[in-house]
Formats: structure tokens, C-alpha cells, sequence
């Protein structure tokens, strides 16, 4: 070990990162965390969902897709459908719109499916890129035509993690609307399977992965996400990540 | 190296400059900081468009040597040559007094324990802070004139040599010079103009948003996982300009020198000119 090694890890054994540890976390727990988090709004404003995510070629794609957040859902709804290969699947589209759907996956299918071959960018830094197939989120909307008073598109998922906690997310009317935001049924050729989000699951090229909600049954359009979850928009956002995940 | 003072007080430095030069330093200080803490949820950098690692050029992390495997091991892997760096990086303390698989130590994150999602707070926040800071200090140094006597200029450049002599004390005296010396003028203007604004910019690269926006800025650094090399590069830059900086201020007045970043007012030292 070297004199500078030597050095940072006595500093370490004094209990002096321990000390520092505790200030620092005082500072982003206190009251300056309201202006912290003030940046994401401002982040949403300058970068918003604007533009389009680069599209590769079949020679970039990963075969092997690293799986990003919770993995295969044990929730026995979910292994029943699963078992059943998904014939009892029905995804809802309901909340404040005019005409509330139920899509089996064949239904889903029958609609016109975009394929698009994107990054994946994972908010812990990593990157992968996969060929996804699936159907406009648009198309599903316009379906079901949005209330004027709908602001939110809301999506539970199957599954909670070992406190209980569901899983859900949300977008806004914006950018469910994005040309390549979309309800993926398929990855790499092959129907999704339960670690990425099987049978249905939304992608959203232009924000980093953790939006991109797996397990999806049901898009409810609403006004508010307040009170859903810790009121944050998203399983992950209750855990102090960005709503606006642009960046 | 202590300058023999001329006794001249100069006033230096303008109140923007001033205040956005603390504003900048303390916007490094915890960008750099919330930085290792997001790095460690990764802790390794690709030199590609995607997560890649046939092109790892550094990776940290621990290992459990089979002859004692209760005592792991911290590694550095850079361009796969291995360093061991046990309680510095790989196998650190975790921010709460015990050792743990961690790239960067709890003492030098922001917070200290493990959470992406709240270095992603400070770091996106006081990236606004660092960028609008620098454009005070640019737009204010440029209207006050001041930014004139810190850029290097063509005529600078055969100065720079007889500048370094004259620190590693091979020259009796230094080049004539202005309010700063070639060497200095070099510094900030790379700092000021090349690492800063390509810091921001690769920030930025790392973004799906930005990406989507102005894809140009995420492919001229080679994408994605390849502007997070970028950006590491630089802060690492950025901080070997920041030792030397802490060096030359101590070396040359430390007083005077920081009561000039405070009050403005600097006292001439017998080298010291004013102006361009």
C-alpha cells in the first residue's frame, strides 16, 4: 500500500467519512432539497421531449439485452396469465377518456406495429441497444379519445417489489404523443420475455429506461398523479429519481 | 517563490468576477463530488456508442482473492492492467463506517452512502450553477475588458517557454508580461474555453433528451457510453488544473492572492505587470 492509499483509508478508519457522510446527507434531506429538485422542471422546459432518438441498424443491436430495474414478476395474477401464454391478457385504456378499450394481444397486434431499433440508456450509466416492435401509444389513445381534461397518462404494472410497493409510471399527453413512444410487444424478433417486461411493456427512447414501464395492464388517462403512489409519478420517482427523465 | 511586493495595490478583480469565480468553484467542487457517486452506480467507462466491454478503458471494482476470501480486494482495471486499491477505490468505506464494493469512497461522494437518485439531484442542479456562472464571468470579463488580459494571444506563445524556465528556476527572470503570465493566460483560456464548455457538452451528450434534440452533440463525442469517458476525462483534467492553481496560489502570496479573489485589490509583486 502506498503513503497516499495509506493515508485515505486511516482517514476512513478515524470514522471521518462517517462525520463528513452525515453532513452532506443533512444538506440533501434538509431543506435545500425543494431547490435541488427545482432543476428538473427547468431540465423538462429546456430538453422536454422534442426531436427523435437515433435509430441503428440490425448490425448494432445487442442480442443479449441486459435487463434493467425489478426482474420476472412472482405476482400470481402475472405467472397465471403467463402460464395461460397470455390468452387472458386484456390491457385497459380507461380513466378520463371517451371510449375506455380492452386490447387482448392479438387485438394489439392487429394494429399497425412500428419497429424501431434504439438505445437503451440506463439511468445507472450503462447503454444497450435492441429492435423493438410494437404499437404507437397515439394510436392507442386517439383510440380512445382523451377527455380534454386528462393531463397524465398512467401506467400500472404487474408486480411489487419486497416492501409491497406497486410498480407503476407516467407520462404526459406530450410525450405518450412522441412519434416513437410505444407500447412494445416485441424485442429482438421475439415476443418479450418476462424480464423485459412481457407481455406488454412501454418504450420510450427519448428518456432513460427506468420510464420505460414493464408489465403494463393497464393506462389509465387522468388529471393527477398525486394521488397514486407517493404522489410522484412513478415507482421509481417515489424513490427520489426525475419524473422528467430526459436527462 | 514569495514575490517581493511592489507595494502598488491594483484593483483586480470585478465584483461578477469575483462571485461567480467562488460560485464556479464551489459548483466543481460538488459536481465533481455527485459525479463519483453516479459513476459508482456504473464504474466503468466504454470507449463506444453502447455499454461495450471488449472497449473498457477503466473499470473499478473488488475481487475475493480465493487463498482469503474474507478479505476482498479493491482493483483498477485501466486498458486491463490491473492496480489494487483497497480502501481508496473498488473496496471502500460505503459512507456509513463499514467496507464495501464501491468504486469511489463514501467520503468522496455526494451524499455519501450509495444513491444515484440524489446525486443525480445535486449533480443536475449545480450543473445549472457551473453553466450559468462561467456565462456571468465570460460576459462580464468580456464587457469590463478584463477577459482580454487573461487570454493567451498568438504573441504569448514564444513566451511560454522562458514562463516554465523561470519556474523550474532555469531562467533568473520571467518573460515581461501583462496582469498575467503566459503560462497563466494558457491555463485559464484552455480551462475558461476548451475543458469547460467541453465538460457541459458532454454532459449533455449523455442525455436520450439531448440526443433526440441535437443528436450532433451526442455523436461528435462518439455517443452515449463514449461521452461518459469524455466527461470523466475532463473532470480529471479539470482537477490537475485545479492542483496546480491551489500550488501556484500558495506558492506566489497566498494572502494576497486569495484578499484579491475577496476584496478585488491585489499588491503588485516586482514581476507583476497590468494589462493585456
Amino acid at each position: 500500500m502506498n503513503r497516499r492509499l495509506f493515508v485515505a483509508s486511516s482517514l476512513g478508519a478515524l470514522g471521518l467519512s462517517g462525520c463528513t457522510s452525515r453532513f452532506k446527507d443533512s444538506l440533501t434531506q434538509g431543506p435545500f432539497r425543494s431547490v435541488l429538485t427545482s432543476a428538473e422542471k427547468l431540465n423538462g422546459v429546456v430538453i422536454g421531449t422534442r426531436g427523435m432518438a437515433r435509430l441503428y441498424t440490425d448490425a448494432d443491436i445487442d442480442r443479449n439485452f441486459r435487463v434493467n430495474g425489478l426482474d420476472t414478476p412472482s405476482d400470481t395474477t402475472y405467472t397465471g396469465l403467463q402460464k395461460d401464454d397470455w390468452r387472458g391478457y386484456r390491457l385497459v385504456v380507461d380513466g378520463l377518456v371517451d371510449h375506455p378499450q380492452r386490447y387482448s394481444l392479438a387485438a394489439l397486434r392487429a394494429l399497425p406495429l412500428q419497429t424501431q431499433i434504439t438505445r437503451h440508456d440506463c439511468v445507472e450509466g450503462w447503454s444497450v441497444i435492441g429492435k423493438w416492435r410494437g404499437v404507437r401509444l397515439a394510436d392507442v389513445l386517439s383510440l380512445a379519445a382523451p377527455k380534454p381534461s386528462a393531463r397524465y397518462v398512467v401506467f400500472s404494472c404487474f408486480d411489487q417489489d419486497q416492501q409491497g410497493t406497486h410498480y407503476y409510471e407516467s407520462l404526459s399527453l406530450g410525450e405518450a404523443a412522441h412519434p416513437q413512444t410505444v407500447l412494445a410487444l416485441d424485442l429482438n424478433d421475439a415476443p418479450l420475455d418476462p424480464r423485459h417486461g412481457a407481455p406488454v411493456r412501454l418504450r420510450i427512447p427519448t428518456q432513460l429506461g427506468y420510464k420505460s414501464a414493464k408489465w403494463v395492464y393497464r393506462i389509465e388517462l387522468a388529471k393527477s398523479f398525486a394521488a397514486i403512489g407517493n404522489g410522484n409519478g412513478g415507482y421509481w420517482e417515489d424513490q427520489g429519481y426525475e419524473w422528467f427523465a430526459g436527462i | 517563490m514569495e514575490p517581493s511586493l511592489t507595494g502598488k495595490r491594483v484593483y483586480r478583480h470585478s465584483i461578477a468576477a469575483r462571485l461567480t469565480h467562488w460560485l464556479w468553484a464551489l459548483a466543481m467542487l460538488v459536481l465533481v463530488m455527485s459525479g463519483l457517486q453516479i459513476f459508482n452506480a456504473a464504474p466503468y467507462l466504454d470507449a463506444s456508442d453502447k455499454s461495450n466491454p471488449a472497449k473498457r478503458v477503466l473499470a473499478i471494482g473488488a475481487r475475493e482473492p480465493a487463498a482469503d476470501p474474507q478479505h476482498p480486494v479493491g482493483i483498477v482495471l485501466l486498458f486491463g492492467h490491473p492496480f489494487t486499491t483497497t480502501g481508496l477505490l473498488g473496496y471502500t468505506d460505503d459512507g456509513a463506517g463499514a467496507k464495501t464494493e464501491r468504486a469511489f469512497p463514501g467520503w468522496a461522494t455526494l451524499p455519501g452512502e450509495q444513491d444515484l437518485a440524489d446525486g443525480r439531484r445535486w449533480h443536475l442542479f449545480f450543473g445549472w450553477i457551473l453553466t450559468l456562472s462561467i456565462v456571468v464571468y465570460i460576459v462580464a470579463g468580456a464587457i469590463r475588458k478584463d477577459l482580454r488580459e487573461l487570454i493567451l494571444r498568438p504573441s504569448d506563445v514564444p513566451k511560454l517557454l522562458p514562463m516554465q524556465l523561470y519556474y523550474f528556476r532555469l531562467r533568473k527572470e520571467p518573460p515581461p508580461h501583462g496582469t498575467y503570465n503566459p503560462l497563466q493566460k494558457a491555463a485559464y483560456t484552455v480551462v475558461l474555453f476548451v475543458f469547460i464548455p467541453l465538460i457541459i457538452l458532454t454532459g449533455l451528450a449523455l442525455s436520450p433528451g439531448v440526443d433526440a434534440l441535437a443528436g450532433p452533440i451526442t455523436a461528435v463525442f462518439g455517443g452515449r457510453q463514449f461521452a461518459r469517458l469524455w466527461h470523466f476525462t475532463l473532470m480529471t483534467l479539470l482537477i490537475g488544473y485545479f492542483l496546480t492553481h491551489m500550488a501556484l496560489v500558495f506558492a506566489t502570496g497566498a494572502w494576497n492572492n486569495i484578499r484579491s479573489m475577496i476584496t478585488g485589490w491585489y499588491v503588485l509583486g516586482e514581476h507583476d505587470g497590468v494589462g493585456p
